[in-house]
């Protein structure tokens, strides 16, 4: 590898964490599907994604979804809207899994996985970058 | 590992009874390395040649959904200061009756501390392990009943924990492995958390019996010279020991404050009455924790012989007792440095520094570094 090689990979480098940082300033959009009426209040979010509130005002079973882990989306929701970072809400997980007092969510490995089984499942809630939502699924807030 | 093999057994077959359950297993495990500063000094089981098994733990956690809000768990544990040897931590089958009461029937924890439900899961917490002066009660599991009351009422969310039950697992005293019985142990907890404020109280007690060996003489004695008041001091025989702990958590941004409060009572007994606390600053640079712990421990036992008359027979079983509840006094403090940084998604590594000082006894101070790797699975 010659010096110029090494330079053009650096300035990628630099490039490709500029176009990161900037997608990771795209908006976060709760979702739930279509047919699901309940009331759900800014307030109630954090409190949904972090299993303290299990049932929807309409009396559903809330199922949440995560996006799996180090994506950039995810780390956005949970410090936007759950206001921790990606290793405290493992810990959180971990302190209710291993005490039998609830268990992490359901994760998926991308945004289309995610809106395809909110679509399917009427309890289901979850959240994705703001440009990938469709129609097939309700927005109940954007972060 | 008899009862390790029946109660597996058991398990795998409530589990594999539902065909379409599916078993979920994770674990945390800790490995940890401790010395102490100088060739003389011994803390928490470490001494001055690196030790890499006396605080490592691997568990192990099976769990499957059996529908219908009931879900059985296993979480079997092995600690390398008792050889790697595997137990049950925990072994329940839990029940949702509704969104907010859990009920758990098996083996569990008792809620003694704020850190008692995930005492084991170095993860979930800032130091390698809770600080030892509050965290001292002999046991940690019961098997019994268990209830989970959680609600939100104004802006806090709440949490009521009620424990029926018992506990016959071996412990020791001084040189000396005992068989205990605590039965009737009945306790409550309750959690109030919002935003970055939790508070905690708890409340425990049970009936304790139990049969220590190296006490037997003394007991004869007292019985055989016509004081079967101080003997029954001595014998712990259906006394009742009460646990009280009083705990709060501040997560405020990037600053985390904590600390409990605990009584322990044994009366009745020869065993010391504990009274601990410790409080603990930290601040998180990005991911890493820097955290500075200050705990103090107050343990003592009145002499039980106030009603014997001090004359020459009675010295052999006088001076034997009142040295027995006298050295049960222990007046300490500690000072615990410490870092932990989340270097990975679900690992961290962690620092501690422990000054130890013994205001009795200036020959048991301590200086102790430690070191750990903590992850979940």
């Amino acid at each position: 590898m010659n010096i110029m090689t090494v330079i053009k990979c650096k300035l990628l480098l630099c490039m490709s964490t500029l176009l990161l940082s900037t997608s990771s300033l795209a908006g976060v959009s709760v979702i739930v599907n279509s047919g699901n009426g309940a009331a759900i209040g800014e307030s109630d979010i954090p409190r949904i994604f972090l299993g303290k509130v299990k049932s929807f005002s309409t009396g559903d079973k809330i199922t949440i979804i995560n996006l799996k882990y180090k994506q950039a989306t995810r780390n956005e929701f949970e410090k936007k809207v759950l206001k921790k970072s990606a290793s405290q809400v493992k810990a959180y997980w971990s302190k209710l899994m291993f005490s039998g007092k609830g268990k992490p969510p359901k994760e998926l490995a991308s945004d289309k996985d995610i809106i395809a089984f909110v679509a399917a499942n009427s309890g289901a809630i979850a959240y994705v970058a703001e440009g990938s939502v469709n129609d097939s699924v309700k927005v109940i807030k954007t972060f | 590992m008899k009862n390790i093999h029946k109660a597996l057994v058991l398990t795998s077959a409530i589990i594999t009874g539902n065909v379409q359950a599916e078993v979920t297993f994770n674990g945390f495990a800790s490995i940890v390395g401790g010395v102490t500063t100088s060739s003389s000094e011994q803390l928490y089981g470490y001494n001055d040649s690196f030790d890499f098994s006396e605080g490592s733990l691997v568990a192990l956690q099976a769990s499957s959904d059996l529908g219908e809000g009931l879900s059985v768990t296993a979480q079997i544990l092995a600690r390398g200061a008792d050889d790697w040897d595997t137990g049950f931590e925990w072994a329940y089958i839990a029940y949702d009756a509704s969104d907010n009461l859990r009920i758990l029937a098996g083996r569990q924890r008792v809620p003694f501390y704020m850190f008692s439900d995930f005492l084991d899961v170095s993860y979930a917490y800032p130091w390698i392990t809770p600080p030892q002066g509050v965290y001292s009660v002999a046991f940690d599991t019961f098997d019994g009943l268990g209830a989970i009351y959680s609600s939100s009422v104004g802006s806090f969310d709440t949490s009521l924990h009620v424990i029926y039950g018992g506990n016959t697992s071996e412990f020791d005293i001084g040189d000396e492995t005992v068989k205990p019985d605590f039965n009737d142990l009945a306790g409550v907890a309750i959690t109030l958390t919002r935003d970055w404020l939790t508070l905690r109280a708890g409340y425990v007690q049970t009936e304790m019996n139990i049969d220590v060996q190296a006490s037997k003489p003394l007991i004869q004695g007292w019985q055989g010279a016509g004081f079967p008041d101080v003997a029954a001091d001595i014998e712990v025989s259906k006394d009742t020991g009460s646990f009280l702990e009083l705990g709060f958590q501040i997560d405020y941004e990037n600053i985390l404050v904590i600390g409990e409060y605990t009584e322990l009572n044994l009366d009745g007994t020869t065993l010391p009455n504990q009274d601990s606390f410790y409080v603990l600053a930290g601040y998180r640079f990005d991911n890493i924790l820097a955290h500075v712990t200050y705990g103090v421990d107050d343990d003592s036992r009145g002499r039980i012989t106030a009603g014997v008359p001090v004359v020459a027979p009675l010295l052999p079983l006088l001076i034997p007792t009142n040295g027995l509840t006298d050295s049960q006094s222990n007046e300490a403090s500690y000072i615990t440095l410490g870092l932990r940084w989340d270097f990975h998604d679900s690992a961290a590594l962690k620092f501690e520094y422990t000054s130890y000082s013994d205001d009795l006894n200036s020959v048991n101070d301590a200086g102790l570094f430690r070191t750990a790797l903590v992850t979940v699975f």
